[in-house]
């Protein structure tokens, strides 16, 4: 069937689109610039891309189960003005889960929401969210910039083993979540959940705690990387974490996470993460205009999602039940 | 236009199991005119706090605060009557009002000083509203992409474009020198009434019988009810759809001209706190996120309801922040009505 | 025999007054294969339904065990030992066997651990698919595979949750010979273990190759059934569609014309049709007769421009058609009432009067911008609402949705009529409506072919087509298996022909 063949043919380029990106986008910046590829450079990569990836792993739970979040931004920003305005006296040890509490919290609320009302999209809930949110950091701080206390600053500049904090709490967040994802029950039921919520309510699975759970999960990354951040950057102001959904969602859904739920995993969400990173750190390096790199951003944003729609409309047509089965 | 539920003739219905008569508060839930009952109660609530809210000035600022955000939200009517939704038309707005500018500035603009500076400045402004409403159609119809994404995008894109163009054409990050013709769109008046309420009316009233007395209106709206039911009674969903966005555009450019009038620059941060107002205001008049219901009427309810709030706020001496937040309920609240309605009239 | 696990006695249900079920009673035994077969329509959906704890029984009981069984969900159903195997299948395609097969219930690494224990279950699905001779590996991911070996997933799904009865809802619709060959075989394995199987299925020959027992239901009575020696092919095809008593079709006056209205040559869609070819003439109804899933629809939507087709050619009178979409099959006179009334042909939120006139807007505007001419458009509506005779006359303040399903059937039909179509495609037009509305509609359709008009009648129901049509066209598996002619109509016959490909092997 030249049908199926030519649409098994678009699918897998479709699928394998990010990494066929990332190449071109290596060779082209790698051309222009020669400080590009050196280790240095990649480690700086990384580490700029922590905040972001740890986010967009929280938000990759949320996707998974074909809902959104719009407020991890607001969250971010809420956590990180609580951390310097009243926990500024505490240790690190205790500020710090603090923080990710909040955030935790905050996500519990997303959650609570789209599970009493059903009938609402995520998408307005978390875009109501945001407003509040936003609105109440902004409140806290008075519009005016805001300073974490100087261990936390600290933080930030070390490194352990060579390898500096940001990474590893980037890594410690990966590990976690590819483990939840892939070998705790829960995670299995997200999936499940994501793919068909009617067919995983008649085997069993508690749906709305799932889907409580995703949220939380999701708010809980937000705080954390407003915390990778500011460690990093040492001061907010009031436009901290503001649009940051949009590289958010765009580094999972680059990685292969489907907005339509039951598909994606975190290691394609990091890999979403860095590529978007490398591709502002290029365009640094070759000193692109700076007003260019929210187009670029929404460029890529922009053909993530067509590709995952692309993807997904094939994925349907080839699914169809046949009426005719041709013998093999 | 097509009688949905919700309207106030469900008394008519009739089934087997005999009629649900409704309590006082299911009654007013579903009401086509909550929105005017809430602003009209906000209003008397707020009038002893704050007497100020209802001198002639202050009405008149209100009515003038209203009216860009009223034409493009009579735009979002539209999308939303076919079940998408147009995130980015605060960014068409900032985008035609620098690129609209541009042409129309005496500093160099591209037909500056020219006798048809105006005319090709509002013909830009439509230009840019129709064609990017256009893309946004053509994404979300030919593509099959989810319009919230779609549009999201592109309110980051245009923004960003918005503000590298300002860059390429003024010193400062606007741009100003807009020719006089240009200015009375958004200032002045004809006949003692301001011309923008003769814009938000001519928008206004074309919106209303497109939407209640033409084929087009009708399609709309079967779209939204049942979008399978309306392709095998002949309607091109994918074109009219494709048509709500464009209609979206051209309004978000409208608006753009009366905000750029208004303040006698094209600038690149036009608009950027609107999105959520226009939304809420939307939402709130009772046009239902999920499709096939909307009015414009409920539209003009909706955004009186919200500029009610706002000046109230302000008059509070609240800051822009509570505001905010305020707003962010806001929009929480209306979509939870939005809620209880379609389950009360699933029970019944 | 071996003993007794379930017997249903005395079961009846009905549904807003209409009874769809009547004392319907028999014993399943442990090691058994029982088939239940029957019409659309029969009542075999509802038995299991009610088995599933979906329903209630509004009379008799059910025994499982010796024991009162009154399911009153999935999970009694479950608990009891019994397993449902849907043609839908709830599997989740882009998990592992494994991780489907124990989704809701994973046994944990060190009992208490939130991981998951993979050896456990990886030995225990290995185990399992052993049981249903599948041979992947556990951890290969439900979409790789066929639809023949996802349902033995499921199968080996039931097994893992000690299914004793496990019910099987039309399996092999959608199964190529190899993988229907399978499955009989795993089904007797599971017979010799002891465990009881119901096999719905409209296909008679399998029913006859796997079954020890068959059951025939026909409006939802039982009449018939015993060991399947005792059940040959001729005795079962009598009892299905044996004589009803509700018989009233209104009386044709006219003759069909020679003049062709609709031609259809060829047109082949793969996975779904194969160069399906006929001639529908002016003033003639032909029905289409079919099991359900031989692709009657399908073709429908094809003729109809809602989907595309790989060859062939539509010709409507003179003029082939060249666009594939509703507005052109539309503008060269088509009409279509799909089978899915509340889904695809109404707008349940919107009025008559908004409903009917939804097809027509165009007529009644000089543009799409234009004024409709109200007072015009709703007379014609009015008009054409009489014509059906809808029981109410408030068409402008009724909600089509608080219609009764013959009313509501009549608003489509109306719908339709208002575009005085030349070619009239009925899908199913008289399912889950009265009989009083049923009569109506067959008035209706007589009405219209006396004025000219071509008719293409799908139904499931063999008496309602011998009763209408002219000629009758018989399709299976996307092709068409044969035509009747009036003067031959035998319902057996009928059927036959829809069952051609499935009774091969047994004839």
């Amino acid at each position: 069937m030249s049908g199926t063949a030519g649409r098994r043919l678009a699918l897998v380029v479709l699928q394998n689109a990010p990494l066929i990106a990332f190449v071109v986008v290596l060779v082209i910046f790698a051309s222009l610039s020669d400080r590009f590829l050196t280790l240095g450079n990649f480690t700086n990569i990384v580490t700029q891309s922590s905040h972001i990836a740890i986010m967009a792993i929280g938000i990759t739970f949320v996707l998974l189960t074909a809902g959104i979040d719009l407020s991890v931004g607001a969250v971010m920003y809420v956590g990180v003005a609580i951390l310097a305005l009243y926990l500024g006296d505490l240790p690190v040890v205790v500020s710090f889960p603090l923080v990710a509490l909040i955030g935790l919290a905050l996500g519990a609320v997303n959650g609570f929401f789209v599970v009493q009302m059903r009938g609402l999209h995520p998408f307005i809930i978390t875009l109501a969210m945001l407003f509040i949110l936003r609105g109440a950091a902004l409140w806290m701080t008075d519009t005016r910039m805001v300073f974490v206390a100087e261990p936390i600053m600290s933080l930030g500049r070390t490194s352990y083993l060579g390898v500096p904090w940001a990474i590893w709490m980037f890594a410690a967040v990966f590990a976690l979540a590819w483990i939840v994802l892939r070998e705790t029950p829960f995670g299995r039921q997200v999936y499940a959940v994501g793919q068909d919520p009617v067919a995983a309510g008649k085997a069993g699975i508690n749906v709305p705690l799932v889907l409580f759970a995703v949220y939380c999960i999701c708010g809980l990354c937000a705080a954390l990387g407003g915390l990778v951040s500011i460690a990093q950057v040492a001061a907010a102001s009031s436009t901290f974490g503001f649009q940051k959904e949009f590289p958010v969602i765009a580094a999972a859904v680059l990685g292969g996470t489907s907005l339509f739920g039951g598909r994606g995993g975190v290691i394609g969400t990091v890999f979403g993460a860095i590529l978007i990173q490398t591709v502002e750190n290029g365009l640094v390096m070759t000193n692109a205009n700076p007003y260019i790199y929210p187009l670029v951003t929404a460029t890529i944003i922009f053909l993530a999602v067509l590709i995952d729609s692309q993807r997904t409309r094939i994925l349907e047509a080839m699914g169809r039940r046949k009426i005719r089965v041709e013998e093999a | 236009m097509l009688r949905t539920a919700g309207a106030s003739g469900n008394a008519a219905t009739r089934t087997a199991g005999g009629v649900r008569t409704r309590g006082w508060l299911e009654r007013l839930i579903l009401s086509e005119y909550l929105v005017f009952y809430l602003t009209t109660a906000y209003f008397l609530a707020v009038w002893p706090i704050v007497p100020e809210i209802a001198t002639a000035s202050s009405l008149s600022n209100m009515l003038t605060d209203m009216l860009p955000l009223l034409v493009v939200a009579i735009g979002q009517t539209f999308v939303l009557i076919v079940a998408g939704i147009d995130l980015s038309v605060t960014s068409i707005i900032a985008f035609a009002s620098v690129v609209g500018a541009s042409v129309m500035t005496a500093d160099g603009g591209y037909l500056g000083g020219s006798p048809l500076a105006v005319p090709a400045g509002i013909l830009t402004f439509l230009l840019i509203g129709g064609l990017i409403g256009w893309f946004n159609g053509f994404c979300c119809t030919r593509l099959g992409m989810p319009p919230i994404i779609v549009t999201l995008t592109g309110l980051m894109f245009l923004s960003g474009t918005a503000i590298w163009y300002t860059t390429g054409h003024s010193e400062t990050s606007s741009i100003a020198g807009l020719p006089k013709a240009f200015v009375l769109i958004g200032q002045g008046s004809a006949y003692g009434v301001p011309n923008a309420l003769w814009v938000a009316l001519v928008v206004g009233i074309s919106a209303h019988l497109l939407l209640g007395h033409t084929v087009f209106g009708r399609w709309l709206y079967a779209i939204g009810i049942n979008r399978k039911a309306a392709e095998i009674s002949g309607v091109p969903v994918g074109t009219a759809i494709l048509w709500t966005f464009v209609i979206s555009g051209v309004c978000a450019a409208i608006a753009s001209i009366l905000f750029t009038g208004r303040l006698e620059t094209g600038t690149p941060v036009l608009g950027q706190r609107i999105l959520l107002d226009i939304i809420a205001a939307v939402v709130i008049g009772g046009t239902s996120l999920a499709g096939g219901k909307g009015k414009i009427v409920w539209t003009v309810g909706g955004v009186l309801f919200l500029v009610v709030i706002d000046t109230s706020l302000k008059l509070l001496g609240m800051s822009l922040f509570v505001v905010f937040a305020v707003k962010g309920g806001v929009i929480l609240f209306a979509a939870i009505i939005d809620a209880m309605r379609q389950r009360i009239i699933m029970r019944g | 025999m071996a003993a007794e696990i379930l017997r249903l006695d005395g079961l009846s249900k009905s549904f807003f007054g209409v009874e769809v079920l009547h004392a319907v009673s028999f014993a399943l035994h442990r090691g058994e294969i029982l088939g239940l077969v029957g019409e659309n329509g029969s009542g075999k959906s509802t038995t299991m339904n009610i088995l599933g704890g979906i329903h209630q029984a509004d009379a008799g009981s059910i025994t499982l065990d010796g024991r009162p069984y009154r399911p009153t969900g999935p999970r009694d159903a479950q608990e009891a030992g019994l397993a449902f195997i849907h043609q839908e299948l709830n599997l989740f395609e882009n998990l592992s066997i494994e991780e489907n097969i124990f989704i809701s219930g994973f046994p944990r690494r060190l009992g208490r651990l939130p991981l998951i224990d993979r050896r456990r279950i990886g030995q225990r699905t290995r185990e399992l698919l052993d049981m249903v001779d599948v041979r992947y590996p556990p951890a290969t991911p439900v979409g790789k595979l066929s639809q023949g070996e996802r349902q033995l997933v499921e199968i080996a799904k039931a097994l893992s949750q000690d299914a004793r009865i496990i019910l099987l809802d039309e399996p092999t619709t959608s199964l190529t010979r190899r993988e229907t060959e399978k499955l009989f075989t795993i089904m007797e394995r599971l017979r010799a273990q002891g465990i009881a199987l119901i096999y719905i299925s409209h296909i008679l020959g399998d029913v006859l190759r796997v079954c020890d027992t068959i059951q025939v239901l026909r409006d939802g009575h039982l009449v018939g059934g015993g060991p399947r020696d005792e059940m040959p092919i001729d005795t079962l095809i009598s009892l299905m569609v044996g004589r009803k008593i509700e018989n009233l079709f209104p009386p044709r006056d006219t003759e069909p014309t020679t003049v062709p209205a609709l031609e259809v040559e060829g047109i082949t869609q793969s996975g779904v049709v194969r160069d399906v070819s006929f001639t529908l003439h002016e003033g003639e109804v032909l029905g289409v007769a079919g099991l359900m899933g031989a692709g009657r629809s399908e073709l429908a939507r094809i003729l109809f421009g809602l989907d595309p087709f790989e060859a062939g050619r539509i010709a409507v009178g003179d003029t082939t058609l060249t666009e594939v979409s509703p507005e052109a099959c539309m503008r060269h006179g088509m009409a279509f009432l799909t089978e899915d009334r509340r889904g695809e042909g109404l707008m349940m939120e919107a009025t008559i009067a908004d409903n009917t006139a939804l097809p027509s807007l165009r007529a009644y505007a000089r543009s799409l911008t234009g004024w409709i001419a109200r007072s015009r458009l709703e007379d014609d509506v009015a008009e054409v609402s009489r014509r059906v005779q809808i029981n109410t006359t408030d068409y402008r303040g009724m909600l089509v949705k608080n219609l009764s399903g013959g009313n509501q059937q009549k608003v489509v039909i109306g719908k339709w009529l208002l575009r005085q179509p030349k070619v009239f495609i009925l899908d199913e037009p008289t399912r889950g409506i009265d009989v009083g509305a049923k009569f109506e509609v067959y008035k209706i359709v007589n009405q219209l072919v006396a004025e000219g008009t071509a008719v293409l009648f799908i139904s499931s129901e063999m008496e309602e087509l011998i009763g209408m049509c002219d000629r009758i066209l018989v399709m299976s598996h996307g092709e068409i298996t044969g035509i009747h002619e009036r003067h031959e109509f035998d319902s057996e016959r009928i059927l036959e022909t829809a069952m051609l490909k499935n009774l091969a092997d047994v004839a």
